[in-house]
């Protein structure tokens, strides 16, 4: 594997990989000639990331905390290829979703990621999952430590744990480096939050209990602060009592935020370090060697500071105003002078959020490898991250992007929308979101009018189970099923950014699909009229109450 | 579950059979003289017996037979084998063949566990500290 | 076209096995992907002789359900449930293609 500024697997971590794609390809063997029932095999091919859905299978591909190499997403284009009809779907939890896999193909395809490094172990099943960061992670001016260290060193920890490989339900970890939280820690299972105390020690804040779906809650601070070696034997200690005390009788009430709800924070927490005073001292406290090992793997590329005002920017910049809104919304700032962050949006005006074809996805690859030390990351909100741009190389970066389609300057704008796959492919779903998406994107399409609005986060999901975040959107659309018919139920005020966790305010009763973009259009004229200098729309509901918002939607009544 | 016939139950043999919601920590003299430890899976899904043979082995030093019985099946061997199981009451076919082989399905372990296997942190360093001398 | 809606009408579905697809169980008791083939029931003794056969047929599929389908005056068929028309016909947006580099 060519040198890459992340994590570099060893041959430990490729036996194992290699090994269990090899079990993998027996049980498949085994469940196709009928040796194993449905029942018993779905775990297995859950914890391979292999769901069935509407019309397919669906594999989620783990992409750890949302880190790629050029290399990497030039195979992932491969297999989409090779394996599937061609494209895939980036998603809130920094995966790759492919929709149309054959179980028959699935060993295969999990051995053509195995020669990349990557696998789809654990995305999916009662187990803890892919392990997500900030997306920003190592390029952020704003960094207190790289979080992806130790997304690594869960990951590894984490994986086939003998113990908890048949937990309640699923178990999401998040970790942020920042104080600017990008990765959502409040509304995980277990959120890490890197943080410096007055002694000037680093350590993490462990928060528990937190999540969205059926019953959101936010989590709570368990320990303010545990030293970075003992991370490990705290979270044996926290899944331990999740696995003794996670109630199984109850699908829906099976998440460790119930249990923190009904024993509440106190008990859980003493439950936790009573177990912990067991394990803090034994095998699993990270030796120092090995924490710097990881830690020298994610050194930074050596990047000099470069010329941070560059004529050809600045000449483009006058003459072309789409990529003067560009640089505003999609270019964030790197933490060494003369770079950039660019988001690379995936939700071009009309089409479904966060999806590539093979085709851009090896487009993006290109682009990574000629400006961005070959990395590439996934945000949270179904888009891709060049992480190291030389501010001298926008301009060619932004002229492939557009010729890739991704070019549009709507980082967090009205369009750029995060939605789940919805009922288009997911058995779960009550109804479609991607289309909702579509005509929401189609209508606001103009440049000038989404910079006029500004910052509006809409967050789509087909039902309650959330994977669109919907309770903290700006604007959240849920889609619920009456009498076989969809309709939609829009709520605002959430946030997850910037350190603050809200859930957003139900407005009224569901609407029909037709009736959403007008809804939006509502919602964004009272904002509009209501408006303070410089105040985001979540800011302005903050401000105002739900309301008029409520009024403009569905009329006095 | 029936439990076959290659793993009869010794009534002579000092046994204690738990149900998965028992507190192992709380056993206290119950556990005395036992030399056989009999831990259930009412599905095979349900895995708090993981815990309780971890702790039993680890956390309480239980040396004795620990046997896994209820929904036992082959795919779970490699991680009953790490937590400590050592007989297993299952009437799947073909068990007994996968529990030869599961023991060498995985030939690299990340965490550590009763079964005293290196892990590959473990190698790492030890393998860097080989280099360093 | 007169569509009849009383839901008593209904046909055998399953995702096969090998490869995830979309089938239906037709009157020789095999599975087609086309629900223009597939076997139907018409009262309730029927559709549980059609689950029934379904199920001994589930060696190479997973799952078997019934879905509750209905018929109009050319004995085109058509799924109730918005999920069961997206199992039948596909996705309802168009999904790029693999060498597109721009969404059309």
């Amino acid at each position: 594997m060519p040198d890459t500024h992340f994590y570099r697997y060893d041959d430990y971590d490729r036996a194992l990989v290699g090994e269990r794609v090899e079990q993998f390809r027996d049980q498949v063997r085994r469940r196709i000639a009928g040796e194993l029932t449905e029942e018993q095999f779905k775990p297995l091919r859950l914890t391979n990331g292999l769901y069935l859905q509407l019309h397919a299978y669906m594999l989620r591909i783990a992409i750890p905390y949302g880190t790629l190499s050029s290399r990497q997403l030039r195979k992932l284009a491969e297999i989409a290829r090779r394996y599937d009809r061609g494209y895939g779907h980036f998603t809130t939890r920094q995966n790759l979703q492919l929709h149309w896999i054959r179980l028959e193909d699935a060993p295969d395809a999990l051995a053509m990621l195995a020669e990349v490094d990557m696998h789809a172990m654990q995305t999916s099943g009662n187990v803890v999952r892919n392990v997500t960061a900030d997306h920003f992670a190592g390029a952020a001016a704003d960094e207190i430590e790289d979080p992806r260290i130790w997304c690594e060193i869960v990951r590894q920890w984490s994986t086939l744990h003998p113990e908890f490989s048949f937990l309640p339900r699923k178990f999401k970890i998040a970790i942020t480096g920042s104080p600017n939280d990008r990765a959502a820690v409040r509304v995980h299972d277990v959120g890490l939050r890197l943080w410096k105390n007055p002694q000037g020690e680093v350590g993490f804040e462990v928060i528990v209990g937190g999540g969205l779906g059926r019953t959101p809650m936010i989590g709570k601070t368990l320990r303010e602060f545990l030293p970075r070696d003992e991370l490990l034997a705290y979270l044996e200690a926290t899944l331990r009592v999740y696995n003794r005390y996670g109630r199984r009788d109850n699908l829906f009430k099976a998440r460790i935020k119930i249990l923190v709800h009904e024993i509440g924070a106190e008990k859980m927490r003493e439950e936790v370090e009573a177990e912990y005073a067991a394990t803090r001292h034994g095998a699993l406290k990270l030796a120092s060697e090995t924490i710097e090992a990881i830690t020298r793997q994610f050194a930074p590329p050596p990047l000099r500071p470069r010329r941070t005002r560059v004529p050809e920017v600045e000449a483009l910049k006058l003459e072309n105003r789409a990529f003067a809104l560009w640089l505003k919304s999609n270019v964030a700032p790197h933490r060494v002078p003369g770079h950039a962050i660019v988001t690379a949006s995936l939700k071009p005006a009309g089409a479904p959020p966060g999806d590539a074809s093979a085709a851009q996805m090896e487009g993006m690859a290109d682009i990574a490898e000629a400006w961005s030390q070959g990395e590439l990351r996934v945000s949270h909100e179904q888009n891709l991250v060049f992480p190291h741009v030389a501010i001298e190389s926008l301009p060619a970066v932004w002229r492939a992007l557009e010729r890739l389609g991704f070019a549009e300057a709507n980082i967090g704008k009205i369009t750029d929308i995060i939605a789940c796959p919805g009922l288009d492919y997911c058995g779960l779903a009550n109804a479609r979101s991607i289309p909702v998406a579509q005509s929401i994107s189609t209508h606001f399409a103009s440049l000038t009018r989404q910079h006029d609005i500004g910052d509006l986060k809409i967050k789509i999901s087909g039902c309650i189970n959330a994977c669109g975040h919907h309770h903290v959107g700006h604007i959240g659309i849920l889609g619920v099923d009456k009498n076989g018919v969809e309709l939609y139920q829009i709520s605002i005020g959430g946030d997850v950014d910037f350190g603050r966790t809200a859930l957003g305010t139900i407005l009224g009763p569901a609407v029909e699909a037709d009736r959403v973009v007008e809804a939006v259009d509502a919602l964004v004229a009272t904002y509009l009229g209501a408006r303070a200098e410089g105040e985001r729309f979540v800011d302005t509901c903050r401000r105002i109450g739900a309301q008029p918002f409520k009024e403009s939607v569905y009329g006095n009544s | 579950m029936e439990i076959p016939e290659e793993v009869p139950l010794p009534p002579e043999v000092p046994t204690l059979v738990l149900a998965n919601t028992e507190d192992v920590l709380k056993l206290g003299e119950r556990l005395d003289g036992v030399r056989l430890i009999i831990l259930d899976f009412p599905k095979f899904t349900d895995g708090r017996a993981y815990t309780q043979a971890r702790l039993l082995r680890e956390r309480l030093g239980y040396t004795g037979e620990l046997r896994a019985s209820g929904a036992v099946l082959i795919d779970q061997l490699p991680f009953l084998l790490r937590c400590g199981f050592d007989s297993f009451a299952s009437a799947q076919k073909g068990f007994g063949e996968a529990l030869a082989k599961a023991r060498t399905l995985f030939s690299v372990v990340y965490q550590p566990t009763g079964d005293g296997r290196a892990t590959a942190n473990d190698l790492r360093l030890g393998r860097r500290n080989a280099v360093a001398a | 076209m007169a569509k009849n809606l009383s839901g008593d009408l209904q046909v055998a579905s399953a995702n096969r096995l090998v490869d995830g697809l979309v089938v239906y169980l037709d009157d020789a008791g095999q599975w087609t992907p086309r629900l223009d083939r597939a076997a139907l029931a018409r009262d309730t003794s029927e559709s549980a002789v059609l689950l029934e056969r379904a199920r001994a047929e589930a060696f190479t599929v997973v799952d078997p359900f019934l879905v509750a389908v209905t018929e109009d005056d050319d004995g085109t068929i058509e799924p109730l449930s918005l999920r069961e028309k997206i199992r039948a016909a596909g996705l309802t947006f168009d999904a790029i293609a693999s060498e597109a580099i721009r969404y059309a």
